[in-house]
């Protein structure tokens, strides 16, 4: 392979300096600005979780000093109740008891009988109630 | 009290037959919620024991307390109505002052710790009666003597 051919070294030089390769510009590129230089703005995250959990703390605090209190409100309306039911049950049952015996009386002067109407001894509540025929003044 | 009274919506019927007459007469307590609920621990503390009587006797009655525990009840209502009695004689306004603060204040006790508390001071000098909080934590002040009432519409210093 002589005569026509030239040597590679030759052709290399050649090609170098008609067609430059696909490389860095000589010193490199330059740099790329990606950075943005704002300002941090307030405190750092840390401190806005502790300042939550500070919120957070009192507000349980209250909570429960409101949550003792209103347990105590419940429990005082309750006894004024409690003190007061066998007043109002022994009212009541005295104007059932006055009914039971008014409806008694009424069956024995219509009947002439005294009947009774549950099996049982137990004093029953009356399912229908015995309507006069005047108005009530 | 368990069941609805019986109502008619166009005309009063109330069966007005009196009690019959072998059975003792004894006048109802005639007080509204309010004074009822003013005076209700001063009722608790003279009448407990009748009170428990009452209820007791209810209990075991089987079924039959209404008939059987007229006696007892008639006792509740007596002692109940002493009480009422003897508050209006000697500690009228005070009295008053508390059951009125309560009917404007949607029976709120809370609401009402000053007239409650010279209810209190009047009614144990005069009759030594004691509004106590049966249950509650020995480690802290009763509710009802606390001077600051957090629900209260104005909840500083009651008195």
């Amino acid at each position: 392979m002589t005569g026509s051919s030239i040597s590679l070294q030759v052709l290399h030089q050649l090609i170098t300096a008609t067609m430059p390769q696909d490389m860095p510009p000589t010193g490199g590129y330059a740099q790329v600005q990606y950075k943005r230089n704002l300002p941090a703005r307030g405190f750092k995250p840390g401190y806005y979780m502790i300042g939550m959990h500070l919120i957070m703390a009192y507000g349980f605090y209250k909570y429960f000093h409101g949550v003792r209190e209103q347990r105590e409100l419940a429990r005082e309306k309750m006894w004024s109740r409690l003190h007061l039911t066998p007043l109002l049950q022994a009212e009541e049952d005295r104007d059932q008891v006055r009914r039971y015996y008014a409806d008694k009386a009424r069956e024995k002067e219509l009947l002439g009988t005294e009947s009774k109407i549950y099996n049982s001894d137990r004093f029953v509540r009356p399912t229908f109630a015995y309507t006069p025929s005047n108005l009530t003044q | 009290m368990s069941q609805r009274e019986a109502r008619f919506n166009q005309t009063v019927l109330v069966d007005t037959t009196p009690m019959p007459d072998h059975i003792p007469k004894v006048e109802e307590i005639g007080a509204t919620s309010a004074p009822l609920m003013s005076a209700a621990y001063f009722i608790g503390d003279r009448c407990k024991a009748f009170n428990d009587d009452f209820m007791k006797c209810k209990d075991e009655a089987n079924g039959r307390g209404e008939i059987d525990c007229l006696k007892e009840g008639r006792k509740v209502t007596r002692c109940a109505a002493s009480v009422i009695k003897d508050i209006n004689t000697h500690c009228l306004d005070q009295f008053k002052a508390h059951w009125e603060c309560l009917e404007n204040n949607n029976h709120q006790l809370w609401e009402c710790r000053r007239p409650e508390m010279q209810l209190n001071t009047c009614v144990f000098d005069k009759l030594g009666l004691k509004k106590t909080l049966p249950g509650a934590p020995e480690n802290q002040v009763p509710v009802h003597l606390r001077p600051k009432q957090k629900y209260a519409q104005y909840p500083g210093p009651q008195w």
